[in-house]
């Protein structure tokens, strides 16, 4: 196809999607040096096409401003209120963030233990879930089978989560599937425990609710690779492992990255699998922030929620910066 | 080792591997099926009793489950107007962004992934807050109903995104070639090729919202069906028949994804047939052009 | 940097621009037209015009602008300064609905969602015609272009060759003044388009109506066009019929992008009544001098045509035009046969009868003589 002058750009391959999965048509555009515009609708004169592509945006991002950006604001800001018995009133305070961070509050030890769990969580993620979508995009040949499969192991994100969490006391409690399997086998001799009610526990059942979300971007930009370049290798001498770590593993390098974001993100935020199987003993930020908001302490609520929304900033850059130090491959 | 060996084995060994990783999301289902098939007597754990049998699936049907009958209708009810709003601003949000720049579009996608990454329960507290600000009462229509589409937009605009892939803009530049206005473009051209891609989005908000929970937790009195489960785990006795409720719900669910998926799979099929045949007369078509070049 | 019209000599091709449809304000007139996309100019001052009844290729490498004209006059991009007329008003501002000009598409934009029929009367439903009337047209139409055995298959269901014939027929329909093609060839395969060029130009020859026609493709250009637009870097090289373009190719650029040329540069070394030396570094040539008047030292670059080119074994240039070489190797190709030649650091292309295979085979490693006429030497700008 010629790539006549400015190309278009249609949303045509699946290495394209600003944000960065892989190179797109639009960067390589870029290193020949070829201009490239949006995507074209048909347009009469450059004014008028201004104007509908604001139209079309108008509804969905104000809607979004309402409904996401603003309740972000809202907390931030409340988060500088003053607590009353019955909520809160609007004088400036920076006292619900020295409690906080005073010395005898667990907030930052919670916060670590948390942030810690969400880090073991993604890698863990990491490493049930890339053999998972290896095997799905590149060991299952025919195209509808490795879809097929995709789907049967997508399906249960689809069903509720909180179901998910409920069905995880029956498997895992004292008297739950895995201990009764695991006596009759006669691995054990007393019920495990740490199976509900602990960081354990949390954790495993948050690997579960969260390893599609490592799955899926590792299997679409698996699915897009180009196998020759796998193949060009083998070609030159490189054995299988070799391959996967230097051409494969690097060209997904974007897929594990925004697999890990999300897995991070999700797991640092949580609160119904913290709540239902930490269940008294293990805490976080979430739950804390339901149970202040029961007290009707919403100041601190927000504070507690300002400061998980700035740890998980944080914990997002490092991980960025952390994958692209693997760059020097 | 052969390549070729290698190769097998590691295949084998992957599949294993995915086959246990199926135990594991699956597994916990499994259980709760086993156990919701229990009788009057049995329990929230293990051992199960009196197997097999449908009590606490007609238990769901009797007073005692009411509370859990009306969230699930409360349920349904919102879980069709958030996918349908959240399907036509999914629509509308990608009809802009394929126009912008690609800086804008950039800052667009992050607004949008947003959604998808900000903890569930500050989102809560920030729209009960937020509408307290503004002096109106929390409920679950208007503020459930936002949170929740805000929550199924950024899912149904990667489903559009995703059609839009294997979309050719020059079919609209042919349309208004020939004569049609935009209006017209949109309504006969653009909209009849995409409606899977509206579809899809709309059943995924409906069910992203069917099943949401932290969202709504701070911010609606009312219950929905996750609220309804969520209130009875944490403060009644665990008792089957949210096994059997759970069951329903997974199953349901989960066969609604199947059955669109062989819809899929077999549209596909009918136009790969014809295009196989279809690619079969372009050969032939090159071979007859033989004689007639010889003819001109 | 206008570019005009006339690149190159000045000639026949003129007054051929005249005799081939009604002189004055009837036809395509690009005026002054220029394209800027943030930093690139797409589209550099050009004009050109381009005559009701005549096929006119555009033809260059990627990027020279010609699709950006083509999109340009079909209204899907917007000028940033300049004219397009067609029969002397102005088509700018008008909405692509609205012209009376349509386009073919690259990879032919059939709507997926329709059928053949549903393709082909699209455009008489946007002009709101009757439904009978519309039936009526459509039909004549698919069974003008043989498909009315198909006539309710979709696009996807259609060969590449059957689904260009839709996109021709979808265009035909609707009775444009003009019709515009952008490499209308590129998904068939080739067997095919060799003879669909066959069919477009014999169905434009009926029509009567101007087609303008964009191409990478030299010989596709060559052979449908009645002159051939020549591109570059957003300006005309050179305009001509087919036969100019090759023979006498205006300057560097043509001449290597048409191919088969050897491209020689050299000094003016001595200057004669109506010959002029030159010395390039390969060897000497002669060429006349015309209209041009040459001093000793005047650099210069010539072409001389492959198939221009004689050989024959041997190891001493006797006279101006002729050049001592290398066989390096030869290629055989059906009807003719390509014989490259090294001369120093200089590459020699030359394009013999089939016959000759035998004897040139034989000669690769060894030294020949090259030789053409001082009037194949054609004279270049730049």
């Amino acid at each position: 196809m010629t790539g006549e002058e400015p190309p278009r750009e249609t949303l045509s391959s699946e290495r394209e999607l600003p944000g960065g999965i892989a190179v797109s048509d639009a960067t390589a555009a870029e290193i020949y040096g070829e201009e490239v515009p949006a995507a074209r609708a048909a347009k009469t004169a450059p004014g008028a096409s201004k104007l509908v592509t604001f139209l079309w945006a108008l509804p969905g991002t104000v809607w979004l401003i309402l409904f996401l950006v603003a309740p972000v604001i809202v907390v931030l800001v409340v988060s500088f209120f003053t607590g009353t018995i019955t909520g809160f009133s609007k004088t400036w305070t920076t006292d619900n963030y020295t409690t906080i961070f005073s010395s005898t509050s667990q907030y930052l030890d919670t916060l670590g233990k948390v942030a810690r769990n969400a880090a073991i969580v993604t890698v863990v993620c990491l490493l049930i879930g890339y053999p998972v979508a290896y095997f799905l995009a590149v060991k299952v040949k025919k195209v509808q089978y490795s879809f097929a499969l995709f789907i049967i192991a997508l399906a249960p994100f689809f069903t509720s989560t909180l179901i998910r969490v409920e069905s995880w006391i029956p498997t895992m409690g004292e008297h739950g599937a895995v201990n009764e399997i695991l006596t009759k086998i006669g691995l054990i001799n007393h019920p495990l425990s740490i199976l509900l009610f602990s960081d354990f526990a949390v954790s495993v059942a948050l690997v579960q609710l969260l390893v599609l979300f490592m799955v899926t971007p590792i299997f679409f930009q698996l699915a897009a690779l180009d196998q020759s370049a796998i193949e060009a290798a083998r070609d030159l001498g490189a054995s299988g492992w070799k391959v996967f770590l230097h051409v494969t593993l690097p060209l997904t390098r974007a897929g594990i990255m925004i697999g890990s974001v999300f897995v991070f993100v999700l797991a640092m935020g949580d609160f119904g699998t913290y709540r239902l199987i930490g269940g008294g003993k293990v805490g976080s930020i979430g739950v804390n922030i339901s149970n202040l908001v029961s007290l009707l302490q919403y100041p601190q609520a927000a504070a507690q929620a300002a400061v998980l929304v700035v740890a998980m900033v944080i914990g997002v850059v490092l991980l960025l910066r952390f994958a692209k130090l693997e760059q020097g491959f | 080792m052969s390549q070729q060996l290698k190769d097998r084995l590691s295949k084998w060994g992957l599949g294993i591997w995915f086959g246990i990783f199926l135990v594991f999301l699956y597994g916990p289902i499994l259980v709760m099926l086993v156990l919701s098939l229990q009788d009057s007597s049995g329990g929230s754990t293990f051992p199960a009793r009196g197997l097999i049998s449908g009590y606490w699936y007609s238990y769901l049907g009797n007073s005692a489950s009411a509370a859990l009958r009306t969230a699930a209708g409360v349920s349904v009810v919102l879980a069709i107007i958030v996918g349908l709003i959240a399907s036509a601003l999914a629509l509308s949000l990608i009809m802009a962004y394929r126009r912008m720049s690609r800086r804008a579009a950039r800052a667009f996608l992050y607004l949008i992934l947003l959604s998808l990454m900000t903890p569930g329960i500050l989102l809560s507290l920030g729209m009960s807050l937020w509408w307290k600000l503004l002096g109106l009462n929390v409920a679950l229509y208007p503020a459930g109903l936002g949170v929740q589409v805000a929550w199924a937009l950024p899912f149904g605009f990667l489903v559009m995104l995703a059609i839009f892939n294997r979309y050719d803009i020059a079919v609209e530049e042919a349309a208004r070639d020939l004569g049609a206005s935009a209006v017209q473009t949109f309504t006969r051209i653009t909209l009849p090729i995409i409606w899977g891609g509206v579809f899809g989005a709309a059943l995924f908000g409906f069910t992203l919202s069917w099943n949401e929970f932290e969202r709504t937790l701070l911010v609606s009195p009312t219950a929905t069906l996750p609220l309804e489960i969520y209130g009875e785990l944490t403060s009644a006795t665990l008792q089957p028949n949210l096994y059997a409720l759970g069951v329903i719900t997974t199953f349901g669910t989960i066969l609604l994804v199947f059955l669109m998926l062989i819809i899929v799979a077999l549209l596909v099929r009918r136009t790969a047939r014809a295009q196989a045949a279809a690619l079969a007369e372009d050969s032939v078509e090159a071979v007859a052009a033989m004689p007639a070049l010889e003819g001109a | 940097m206008a570019t005009q019209e006339q690149v190159g000599e000045p000639g026949p091709e003129v007054g051929e621009a005249r005799a081939n449809g009604t002189s004055g304000p009837a036809g395509l007139e690009l005026r002054r037209l220029t394209k800027q996309f943030a930093d690139v100019v797409a589209v550099d001052d050009v004009s050109l015009n381009i005559d009701s009844g005549s096929y006119v290729v555009l033809l260059g490498p990627s990027g020279c602008g010609k699709t950006t004209i083509l999109r340009m006059v079909g209204g899907h991009e917007h000028p940033t300064s300049g004219d397009i007329l067609l029969d002397g008003e102005s088509l700018v501002g008008i909405p692509p609905a609205k012209r009376p000009t349509t386009t073919v598409f690259q990879h032919f934009a059939l709507f997926p969602h329709k059928t053949v029929l549903g393709n082909v009367d699209f455009g008489l439903r946007m002009q709101g015609m009757s439904k009978q009337e519309r039936e009526k047209r459509a039909m004549d139409m698919v069974d003008l272009v043989g498909l009315s055995e198909m006539r309710f298959r979709r696009p996807s269901e259609l060969s590449g060759g059957q689904q260009q014939r839709v996109a021709l027929a979808r265009v035909l329909v609707t009775n444009p003044k003009v019709l515009l093609l952008d490499e209308p060839f590129g998904d068939l395969d080739r067997l095919l388009q060799l003879r669909m060029r066959v069919e477009l130009r014999e169905l434009q020859r009926e029509l009567g109506i101007a087609f303008v026609h964009v191409t990478h493709n030299q010989e596709e250009a060559l052979s449908m066009a009645d002159r051939i637009v020549v591109m570059e870097g957003g300006q005309i090289q050179q305009v001509g019929s087919p036969a100019e373009i090759s023979q006498r190719p205006a300057n560097v650029f043509v001449a290597a992008f048409m191919g088969d040329n050897n491209i020689l540069r050299g000094s003016v070394a001595e200057v004669n009544r109506d010959q002029a030396v030159v010395d390039a570094n390969v060897g000497h040539l002669a060429i006349p001098t015309g209209e041009h008047s040459h001093s000793v030292g005047d650099k210069l670059t010539v072409a001389v045509r492959a198939n221009c080119v004689n050989l024959a074994a041997g190891e001493q240039a006797a006279r101006p035009n002729e050049v001592v070489a290398t066989v390096a190797a030869t290629e055989y190709l059906g009807d003719t046969i390509k014989v490259h030649m090294r001369a120093g650091e200089h590459n020699l292309l030359a394009k013999l009868p089939e016959q000759r295979y035998t004897e040139m085979s034989k000669l690769v490693g060894k030294p020949v003589v090259a030789s053409w006429d001082a009037m194949n030497v054609q004279l270049l700008r730049d």
